[in-house]
């Protein structure tokens, strides 16, 4: 029972990491339809804002946030502006700029920062561990946990809650009738995108003091992400949540059965399975095609 | 009501349901064998779905359809049209990075195997025959010209055309005539006529025009259902017809 | 068009001319050596193009028969070598460091070359045509192609790390005899090897050049433009697409075989999601509706790569280089620098029609979407 709860926790917190960083995609995915390949490299960029901020001006992780969050986001709004916006027309080739500018934030970074892993500190009311239900858990888990889910409250409450939201379910819906109705999707867009990058980069910043930093962190990241959203349903975000928590509780429980690599092959192989019988994501709204 | 005496496609009893809602509802059809069939209706009507279930994009709720004998509703789209059924959709739907010459090409598809066409290189033998086909359409100096260039219209007619070139035993067709001229719609129904000599159709229009122009018979949906089917004449005389048409101006005017 | 394939025709066959005359002004092995393996990747982006190009199915996991093939190539090889390395055991090296004592089974046929070069086809053109079964008789398109095949991938590149007892592992298998055919020697740095490599892309782009040209090449383009409308004139779409798969799959474990023998190694880095990505961007660079195109772009893509990266200043700047010219062809050369070449010769020479337009490539990903409107 013990190891199960256990097990069970370890799997939320790995689910929230997930929601954390997939949340971003699926606002940008579902609502642009642009593939953001270079979503990693946000995370990874928010990572090493972190790191920068505490080794040259001495912040704490926590007081960081909201800066890491705008300079995040400042990066997805230019992005926006220079490349993806020539490109909503072409879904299949945002892909592959994205990917271009993946690769060119990687290697930015290494020409900077360096190539060598660089270690973010945990705040230090946060270093202990918590007892959770009588399970150990380390107190920065359970804060990511409880923030996940307040970043998904107010995402949730943007998008439907507000008029920019309103208007930007209008254009996801059709682009064209919308501008009809005045609504402006150039600008609508940017501020979308920029969001999404934005809550990239909070989600690398809260990884970072778990897991070292490097130019390559985002790659795993990214295709993490992808798989949340694809199982999620493109515009369903409570279904990004669902599918986050079950690939979390599915990795968490497979790295315990078996070895990580075989984990990760069956997680993949599911996922196939899934999007062959499912390409609307589990839990996609059914609407007219 | 069937010419022929040989009933060549039967729907019966056909029910498609999106969510809930009966956009055909118990639709029951027989066409014959050589037969023009117009079919009309109000916006809604159910009309381009009763199309769609029979070429295969749409499955049914409930019901059955048969094609020269045979069961289709179960088949998939390209066995149906393999079957012998073409359909042109309406909003005119060519390939539009193709030429206009191979966009006719794809469509003359008798051969419709992977090995058989993987094989097969002889491509310009066809050709004088899709150049006259051209001519008819008015597209002879459009051959080269990528689909995606024509005019709305000239699409109208090259999606046609692929139907002639597809040559099927069955024509379906989704308002041939939205969009044209007084006179691009008499060319069309010249077509129809030359067409229903070795073709049977099956044509969905608002145009009563047209309809008189070229239908025999003629049958009226109305919410999902068939409400009137007749001459021209016996449709115009239909009261209850009559009454489904008042609130948008009459029958002639549809 | 009669004139313009005459004029393709024509193209193609000097530029494989060109190739094939490289050696007799180029005596320095490692040179050698190191534009045969450019052309390698080159015959993997032919077979990228029919599939992507030609039929809008965009594979992210296309090393995978890359992969398979070279790997094939590699089992005959190091059996060649047993006797020498590991004498009376009859095992490849890295089996017997790994505590392995009889050859699996599906090593044993290797033993023949002539099963190890037909396998070297014939297993990812099967596993090609199994996992497009799977997909496209489910009508999957657009992104989530993309999806499952880079997924398939990074499964298969797991597994053959994670099986290191029968595949090596990480370190791939190394060590390799050099390949005898028919009394010849391919030498990794001879020129015999160079020959070899550039005959087969001139077999590689002219078999495809011949699918493209053949009716159901076309009808492959009309899938790409609007599948779904294909289907309503009879052709089983899914089996079309299922063809062009296995095609490019197989092409691909040519391509495969080929760079085993110029590196004389193969490695899990040979499925590599990093290599199948790249092989996009050779095509999106060279011009993915192009076969020659995408040959050429792969050919120059990593030429340049390998020239920056030996030069001092260039060292570390490359890869930024590499990834804003893949933005700026993506963003302004839809069709690549093939669409450049036609664009320019179209002006020059006035032939073909100069109206085509830039190519359509929204439909297929939205896909689902888009299409099922235009059928309205
Ligand atoms: N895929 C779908 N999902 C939900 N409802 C649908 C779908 N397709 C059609 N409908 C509904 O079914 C009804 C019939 O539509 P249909 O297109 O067949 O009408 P129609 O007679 O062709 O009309 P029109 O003359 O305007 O072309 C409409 O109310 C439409 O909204
Ligand atoms: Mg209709």
């Amino acid at each position: 029972m013990e190891t199960f709860l256990a097990q069970i926790i370890t799997g939320l917190s790995i689910g929230s990491i997930l929601l954390l960083v997939a949340l971003g995609l699926a606002i940008i995915y579902g609502t642009t339809g642009v593939i953001n390949l270079a979503h990693g490299e946000f995370v990874m960029l928010g990572a090493y804002s972190a790191w920068a901020l505490q080794t040259f001006l001495g912040l704490g992780l926590i007081e960081s946030l909201v800066l890491i969050f705008l300079i995040t986001a400042a990066f997805g709004w230019v992005i926006e502006k220079v490349v993806i916006r020539h490109l909503y027309r072409r879904p299949l080739d945002t892909i592959l700029a994205t990917w271009g500018i993946g690769v060119m934030a990687q290697q930015a970074i290494r020409l900077s920062a360096g190539g060598e892993l660089r270690y973010v500190e945990m705040p230090s009311a946060l270093g202990s561990s918590v007892s959770v239900l009588g399970v150990e858990t380390s107190a920065f888990r359970i804060f990511i946990l409880l923030f996940t889910a307040a970043l998904f409250g107010v995402t949730w409450y943007l998008m439907y809650r507000t008029s920019v939201g309103m208007k930007l379910r209008a254009i996801t819906q059709d682009r064209e009738v919308a501008s009809c109705f005045g609504i402006n999707s150039q600008r609508t867009y940017s501020l979308t995108f920029a969001y999404g990058t934005g809550l990239a980069g909070l989600a690398g910043a809260l990884v970072s003091p778990l897991k070292s930093v490097s130019p390559e962190m985002g790659t795993t990241y990214v295709v993490d992400a992808f798989m949340v959203v694809v199982l999620g349903g493109v515009d369903s975000l409570v279904g990004t949540v669902v599918s986050a928590a079950i690939l979390g509780e599915l990795t968490g429980f497979l790295a315990f059965l078996s070895n990580d690599t075989i984990a990760k092959a069956l997680v993949l192989l599911t996922i196939v399975i899934l999007i062959r019988f499912r390409p609307q994501g589990l839990f996609a709204a059914r609407t007219r095609t | 009501m069937s010419k022929n005496g040989q009933e060549h496609l039967v729907l019966t009893g056909v029910v498609v349901s999106f969510n809930g809602f009966q956009a055909v509802d118990g639709l029951t059809l027989k066409v014959s064998k050589g037969e023009l069939r117009c079919i009309i209706g109000p916006n809604g009507a159910g009309k381009t779905t009763a199309l769609d279930t029979i070429c295969g994009k749409t499955g049914l709720t409930a019901g059955s359809i048969t094609f020269m004998g045979k069961r289709i509703d179960n088949l998939e789209e390209h066995q149906i049209a393999r079957a012998g059924i073409g359909r042109k959709f309406q909003v005119p739907s060519v390939f539009r990075d193709l030429t206009v010459h191979e966009n006719l090409e794809v469509a003359r598809s008798k051969r419709s195997g992977v090995l058989a066409n993987a094989f097969c290189f002889e491509r310009d033998s066809e050709r004088e025959e899709l150049e006259k086909l051209a001519e008819f359409i008015g597209l002879q100096e459009c051959l080269e010209i990528p689909a995606g260039h024509l005019s709305h219209g000239q699409t109208q007619w090259l999606e046609m055309a692929l139907l002639v070139a597809q040559d099927p035993e069955l024509i379906l067709m989704d308002e041939p005539t939205a969009g044209m001229t007084v006179q691009e719609t008499h060319k069309t129904a010249e077509l129809f006529i030359r067409l229903k000599e070795k073709h049977t159709l099956i044509v969905v229009e608002h145009d009563m025009g047209f309809v008189k122009e070229i239908g025999d018979v003629i049958s009226v949906m109305h919410q999902g259902k068939l409400l009137a089917e007749g001459t021209v004449e016996q449709i115009a005389e239909h009261p209850e017809v009559r009454s489904v048409y008042l609130g948008t101006g009459g029958i002639g005017s549809a | 068009m009669k004139r313009g394939t005459a004029i393709q025709l024509g193209t193609y066959g000097i530029v494989c001319l060109a190739f094939l005359l490289v050696p007799s002004f180029v005596d320095d092995a490692f040179i050698l050596n190191k534009y045969a393996r450019y052309l390698v990747l080159g015959i993997l982006a032919v077979a990228l193009s029919l599939s992507w190009g030609y039929t809008g199915i965009l594979n992210l996991g296309q090393a995978m028969s890359f992969g398979l093939g070279s790997y094939c190539m590699a089992m005959v090889l190091k059996l060649r070598t047993v006797p020498v390395h590991t004498g009376k055991a009859g095992l490849p090296d890295f089996m017997v460091w790994n505590n392995v004592d009889t050859l699996p089974w599906f090593w044993e046929p290797f033993h023949s070359m002539a099963f190890g070069l037909f396998a070297g086809i014939a297993v990812p053109v099967a596993l090609a045509a199994l996992l497009g079964w799977f997909v496209f008789r489910g009508r999957v398109t657009g992104v989530y192609v993309a999806i499952i095949t880079l997924a398939t991938l990074v499964v298969v590149n797991l597994m053959i790390i994670d099986q290191q007892r029968f595949t090596g592992g990480f370190n791939g298998i190394t060590d390799l005899a050099q390949l005898e055919i028919f009394g010849l020697t391919f030498d990794a740095y001879g020129s015999s090897s160079y020959y070899l490599i550039a005959a087969a892309l001139t077999f590689c782009l002219f078999f495809a050049l011949a699918v493209t040209k053949s009716k159901a090449g076309l009808v492959l383009q009309a899938i790409r433009d609007n599948e779904n409308r294909v289907r309503y004139f009879g052709y089983d779409v899914a089996f079309f697409k299922i063809f062009a798969f296995s095609v490019s799959a197989g092409i691909a474990g040519i391509a495969g075989m080929l760079y085993t023998i110029v590196m004389e190694f193969a490695s899990p880095t040979f499925l590599g999601v990093q290599l199948s990505l790249s092989v996009v961007i050779w095509c999106a660079v060279g011009g993915r509706q192009s076969l020659l195109g995408a040959a050429l772009g792969a050919i120059i893509v990593t030429g340049m790569q390998g020239a920056l990266s030996e030069s001092e200043t260039f060292l570390k700047t490359w890869t930024l280089i590499m990834g804003f010219i893949f933005v700026v062809v993506v963003l302004f050369l839809p069709k690549g620098l093939a669409g450049v070449v036609e664009g320019l010769s179209n002006r020059v020479f006035g032939h073909g029609d100069s109206s085509k337009p830039e190519p359509n490539i929204v439909p297929d990903s939205l896909g689902a979407k888009s299409e099922a409107e235009s059928l309205r």
